[in-house]
């Protein structure tokens, strides 16, 4: 069972409390009829799927509430960072250095 | 006392005699004592039968890594009985029931070992070779075979009665192991004031120590040192101690599995008391202190009962005080079966000789042996034993550069064997920490951490009192020291440390066919070197290969003795050094785990969540069935004695239809969406239009997914300009409310809109029926609910039987029907009042089955029933329910797909059975002519089948490819044997199509 | 932790009263308002609570909150909020009836909520509330003293965490 990091929280809890919810980053188009079949095809459908560091949602459901973003590393399974939705995804060298 | 129990030796109390009974047989030992301990001491070594060849096998381990002695044990009473549990770990009470394993008719004469004399059939691989073919042998002879063979001791078919317990725990530094490298570890940080939790598998802690009583620590005895540490130990608040407690499992962030042993050992189980505690542990901080495993010497006929680990021997004799044998024979690679061998000799028992691979030892030790006059064979190999039930010889050889000399005898009655050790490292490498392979000692040592954790002691490849005590204590301040704490680590005095050294090797060298050698890697799973040498010849690179091929390390012993041996083989037929070849990985639990310790509260009525409704206790009390629907249990009928469901269900449809039924529909999933905005998100999430919705008005709303297909429905009211009551199925609620959260927090946050569920805020009960009015009027007050002043999808506020309610007027039946929300600490009292007053209407309680019977009459969906994830509004018939004019809604894009509007899509539709008797069976597939080649041509499925009071035949609604354009065709439907039965393709109102029943005045 | 339970005295479980219960959610820059609605200063960081004889704000998310008060108060509290809805938008719903109170005291509290809570409670301060899981059900845990608890449960989720901590208190007064 991991701990993950809630960013407002600010707060790092048990994981259970916590849901994925999926791919990060991925908007939902501000006009959906205005796109393509090919385009909505990969809105809907296309996802990465990195081995490394990966951009993911989670939710604290059982807590706050609040969906949020996560770089975690698919391999180790270790989060890197968590941020709050909306936020730009941060750069894993930054990060790294940081350590 | 029994013959091989020595007066003055060992921890077990001699003053309190226990009797048990092995095979039927009862024995005497003494409080304190394993089942292993107390059979030695009565001169028993025979134990088991292996796995495979149904060998004779003893106990070779004095800990919880013995690969043999497994046992059957009984903890009175039906269903508590446990196989393989280890003789080494089991301790003695008054009454315990233990048998051997593996065996029949009895374990010293077994027909199965005939597997024994067909040695040469059974080599490495097998199962693989022997089981490829012919395919149809699969079935009816090799599985049947492999598992009538397969599985070690029996398994119990009844109910497991014990409970089983489960603790979270946080502490600063959890320390595993309580030797003497884990108690300096524990003290150091206990001292520091760190919260502490020490845990040790064995009943009693000490580790090494209690095998080990001559050295002393700081000028006490060590058992004396050991009582004063406890002491201290205990007396510091922030430190706890937990014996017979094992860490199974070391995942990620410092979350150690703990599972603690809590009543085995005891004759009497106080009431409540659970069997097992599974402690799940967050510790800032991990010290792992596990020590090492001692190895067994590979040779012909070294599986001899009789033979056993020279440390298990001297915990034998240390801790129990028992000899394991009087006449014993070390042979040994490392120095310290040469002080087991002097504790035995100091004990009483005559050693024969000692044994040694390497061409020489310290000059201390030869002369410590001369002292006791024991005979010392240097640069000797073994090669064989004689005994069958119980060693009697060992066949050993000198060798000399390189060449195997003359054999001969050293008759004995013990063989005691040190191959080495191996640091213990399972939990580490639970972690993904790397593993280093240390050139001179060759032995994995850790390597690279990937967690806050510290190892110490002989698991990371030191030897000796002084050594683990200096090395645990180091450990247990770097553990303050990442805690940003403050600690220096102690000293401590030792005199009589036995410190020492020693090699390990492959298979000893022989003068006999290799070919033929039963020289035992894995005692559990008899696996012999020439196996591993036959996997290699035959292809097998890695030892992950290896091990699969030959079984090697893969039984419940997880390879603890055995992997490291077939490891050096391995390498040494490939020609390659051991970290080239790999090492197998190690997983959870380290040693076997029961499912009751996993399962933990989570069996019986606690196995998983039931929700129960406001009402459900009257439901209950009036002989309801219930369902299980989501995790609810829901009221499925209400039979009155004689009635099955079909007859239950079809007078609970009638009398609804004709008078009044009265249904709980708490359940279902409630969400306030409250807020400026809230028309602006109901319209961008549903697919109806809410715009014009007026307040007091209410609208059968559906939710699609992003993909365009159904993900929910429901009524929903409008309350206020800025409130909607949303109502949604009730399995679908918490997955409805994420979806609603999820948009409005990520995609259009700027909306002014807040979501709270009230499903349990509110207990509904529905009436429907032609006199629901009649019921309701008098009890509502605030409200005229008069069919002009209240038409059909209406919502007010208002009181009923005095309790503040929102009520709807809508109906899932085709009746005319209300629904009642009232505070749910009332909904039972309003029950109650309905039900009392509604006796002069005949007023009938029903369940979920009716509920489903009367909607589907209608032809009213059932989300997830009749729709299945792949179901489009107009796939279902319902595209009426899209906003045609809204620019977007979630869902609204993909309704325009290819493959969405492509035709032959799976289209909802009725089916008719050209027998109206006929009840088609839910989910049977459908195909257009029955006389086609197999496989047919599936075109759809029955979604929902019933029996129609009202229509006086059979319903049904399917799924059919093209099924729109099908109408009136006739289509086929197996029953459940596969008998096609003629239903005709209909819409899906089959009762009241106008509608009609609704306008009740 | 040394001290082992050995009677069931050592913890208390029982069913409390209903209170007045409300969600809030409102804007934390519009938090004043709801301050002056309440007669309450609302807490501002999630996990802190505040309270002033029977009312009570538990902060459980960054725009969520829990209000208690006496029964009586409800519909006064809910006009109270309705009177500012126009000026300042926000949503208050009546929970009373939603969850059920169990409190749970005693010197082995902390012990039994461990049986399925795997927060660290130490970590909670007393006057403060989180959400959080109770086995397989979402609670509140709120904070009344060092050894003094409430949960608040899901009405319907009551019978599988009462039936828990029925079986985890016999385990406590077993002493194992």
């Amino acid at each position: 069972m991991l701990l993950i990091h809630c960013p407002y929280c600010d707060d790092t809890l048990p994981e259970l409390e916590f849901a994925y919810a999926g791919e990060a980053h991925i908007a939902r188009p501000a006009d959906p009829s205005k796109l393509s079949d090919e385009e909505w095809r990969d809105f809907l459908f296309i996802r990465t799927n990195v081995k490394g560091v990966h951009a993911e949602r989670w939710r604290h459901i059982h807590g706050c509430g609040r969906f949020f973003n996560a770089l975690r590393d698919t391999v180790s399974d270790r989060f890197l960072t968590t941020y709050k939705a909306g936020e730009a995804r941060p750069d894993v060298q930054t990060l790294e250095a940081a350590e | 006392m029994t013959e091989y129990r020595v007066k003055g030796r060992g921890r077990v109390n001699t003053g309190k005699p226990v009797k048990f009974t092995f095979d039927d047989r009862t024995y005497q030992g003494f409080e304190g004592d394993t089942v292993a301990s107390a059979l030695l001491a009565n001169g028993v070594h025979l134990m088991g039968r292996s796995f495979k060849y149904h060998r004779p096998r003893g106990v070779v381990t004095a800990s919880s890594e013995e690969p043999n002695a497994l046992v059957g044990t009984t903890r009175g009473g039906k269903g508590r009985f446990e196989p393989n549990t280890r003789a080494t770990m089991q301790e003695i009470y008054p009454g315990l029931k233990t048998e051997s394993q593996n065996k029949w008719p009895s374990l010293k004469f077994d027909v199965g070992a005939i597997n024994d004399r067909l040695y040469m059939l059974f080599s490495a691989g097998f199962y693989y070779k022997t089981f490829m073919w012919p395919r149809s042998f699969w079935d009816s002879v090799y599985e049947p075979f492999i598992r009538k063979a397969a599985g070690l001791g029996k398994a119990p078919t009844e109910v497991d009665p014990d409970i089983y317990a489960s603790r979270y725990l946080h502490c600063d530094v959890l320390v595993v192991g309580s030797g003497p490298a884990g108690i300096a570890a524990a003290l150091t940080a206990g001292r520091a004031g760190s919260k502490v939790v020490l845990v040790d598998e064995n009943s009693e802690m000490g580790g090494t120590l209690l095998s080990e009583p001559s050295v002393s620590i700081d000028g006490q005895p060590a058992w004396d040192w050991l009582e004063s540490a406890f002491a201290e130990l205990d007396r510091m608040p922030n430190v706890s101690r937990m014996t017979r407690t094992t860490a199974i499992g070391y995942y990620h962030q410092n979350m150690i599995g703990l599972v603690q042993k809590l009543t085995d050992h005891m004759a009497d189980v106080p009431e409540g008391a659970p069997r097992e505690r599974m402690w799940r542990v967050r510790a800032k901080e991990v010290v792992l202190a596990q020590g090492a495993i001692e190895r067994p010497m590979v040779f012909h006929g070294n599986d001899t009962p009789g033979i056993m680990m020279s440390g298990a021997a001297q915990t034998f004799l240390n801790r129990f005080g028992v000899l394991v044998g009087k006449a014993p024979v070390m042979l040994t690679s490392h120095d310290s079966a040469w002080y087991s061998a002097f504790d035995m000799a100091d004990a009483g028992a005559k050693v024969v000789a000692i044994v040694d691979t390497r061409e020489d030892v310290a000059q201390a030790l030869k002369d410590e042996a001369q002292a006791r006059g024991i005979k010392t064979y240097l640069s000797y190999t073994a090669t064989g034993t004689k005994g069958r039930l119980r060693v009697k010889a060992l066949r050993v050889n000198p060798v000399r550069d390189g060449k195997v000399g003359a054999a001969h005898m050293l008759f004995c009655d013990a063989v005691l064997v040190c191959g080495g050790w191996t640091p213990s490292l399972h939990l580490f490498s639970h972690t993904k920490g790397s593993l280093h392979w240390d050139e001179e000692a060759k032995v994995y040592l850790p390597g690279r951490k990937t967690e806050d954790v510290h190892i110490a002691g002989a698991g990371r490849g030191l030897w000796g009192v002084a050594t683990a005590l200096e090395d645990g204590s180091k450990a247990g301040a770097d553990a303050v020291k990442s805690l940003g704490g403050k600690a220096g680590p102690a000293t401590y005095e030792v005199a009589d440390d036995r410190t020492g050294t020693g090699i390990t090797q492959k298979e000893l060298p022989t003068d006999r066919s290799p070919g033929k050698a039963k020289a035992f890697v894995d005692f559990q799973n008899d696996v012999t070197a020439k196996d591993i040498r036959l996997a290699v010849r035959e292809g097998m690179k890695s030892i992950e290969h290896v091990k699969r091929y030959t079984t090697n390390g893969m039984a419940t012993d997880q390879g603890k003795l055995s992997n490291m041996n077939g490891l050096t083989i391995a390498s040494d037929a490939l020609g390659k050094e051991a970290p080239q070849v790999g090492l197998t990985t190690f997983r959870p639990p380290y040693t076997p785990t029961t499912f009751g310790a996993f399962a933990g509260y989570h069996k019986g009525t606690h196995f998983e969540v039931t929700r129960k409704t406001p009402i459900d206790s009257w439901a209950e009390e009036n002989g309801a069935e219930f369902e299980p629907v989501a995790l609810w249990r829901r009221a499925w009928y209400f039979p009155k004695a004689g009635e099955d469901m079909h007859k239950a269900v079809a007078r609970e449809c009638k009398a609804t239809r004709e008078s009044l039924g009265i249904f709980d529909a708490s359940t279902l999933g409630k969400i306030e969406v409250s807020g400026p905005d809230a028309t602006e998100f109901m319209n961008r999430m549903y697919t109806n239009p809410w715009t014009k919705l007026g307040v007091g008005r209410a609208r059968y709303g559906l939710l699609l997914g992003e993909d365009g297909f159904i993900r929910d429905d429901g009524v929903i009211g409008r309350m206020r300009d800025d409130l909607f009551h949303v109502t949604t199925t009730t399995g679908g609620a918490p997955r409805v409310l994420n979806m609603m959260e999820d948009y409005l927090q990520t995609e259009w946050p700027e909306l002014k809109v807040w979501l709270t569920s009230t499903t349990e805020e509110w207990a509904t009960i529905a009436l429907n029926g032609p006199n629901a009015r009649k019921l309701l009027e008098p009890f509502v007050e605030g409200a005229d609910i008069s069919a002009d002043a209240f038409p059909h999808m209406s919502v007010v506020e208002c009181t009923v039987a005095g309790f503040p309610s929102r009520l709807f007027r809508i109906s899932f039946t085709g009746e005319l029907g209300f629904e009642i929300n009232v505070p749910a600490r009332h909904g039972k009292a309003l029950w109650e009042k309905l039900w009392e007053a509604g006796q002069q209407y005949d007023i009938c309680p029903y369940g979920t089955e009716t509920m489903h019977v009367l909607r589907a009459e209608k032809g009213f969906i059932i989300v997830g029933q009749d729709t299945d994830g792949t179901v489009t509004p107009h796939d279902a018939g319902i595209g009426w329910a899209i906003g045609k004019m809204k620019p977007d809604f979630v869902g609204k894009r993909s309704l325009a797909r290819p493959d969405i509007v492509a035709p032959g899509r799976k289209q909802l539709v009725g089916l008719l059975t050209e027998d109206p008797k006929t009840v088609l069976t839910e989910g049977a597939q459908i195909v257009d002519d029955p006389k086609q080649a197999k496989p047919m041509k599936m075109i759809g499925h029955v979604t929902s089948s019933y029996w129609s009071e009202a229509l006086g035949r059979s319903i049904a609604m399917a799924v059919v490819e093209g099924g729109f354009d099908r109408m009136d065709q006739t289509l086929h439907v197996p029953d459940e044997s596969g008998n096609p039965i003629p239903a005709k393709v209909t819409g899906t109102v089959f009762y009241d199509p106008a509608g009609d029943r609704l306008k009740v005045e | 932790m040394n001290a082992p339970v050995t009677n069931f005295d050592a913890v208390t479980v029982t069913v409390l009263p209903p209170v007045a219960r409300f969600n809030l959610r409102i804007a934390p820059a519009d938090l004043a308002v709801a301050s002056k609605a309440l007669d309450l200063s609302l807490p501002t960081r999630i996990g802190q609570g505040s309270q002033q004889g029977d009312r009570a704000a538990y902060c459980i998310g960054p725009d969520e909150w829990l209000l208690h008060a006496a029964e009586e108060e409800q519909q006064a509290i809910a006009a109270a909020f309705d009177k500012v809805r126009t000026e300042t938008p926000h949503s208050l719903v009546v929970i009373s009836d939603r969850e059920v109170t169990i409190g749970i005291s005693g010197p082995a509290a902390v012990d039994l909520l461990s049986v399925a809570c795997p927060l660290d409670l130490s970590r909670i301060p007393v006057g403060g509330a989180k959400r959080t899981v109770f086995d397989y059900a979402q609670v509140t845990l709120i904070r009344d003293g060092e050894d003094a608890f409430r949960l608040e449960v899901w009405r319907s989720y009551v019978p599988h965490v009462q039936g828990l901590l029925d079986v985890a208190t016999r385990e406590l007064a077993a002493g194992l």
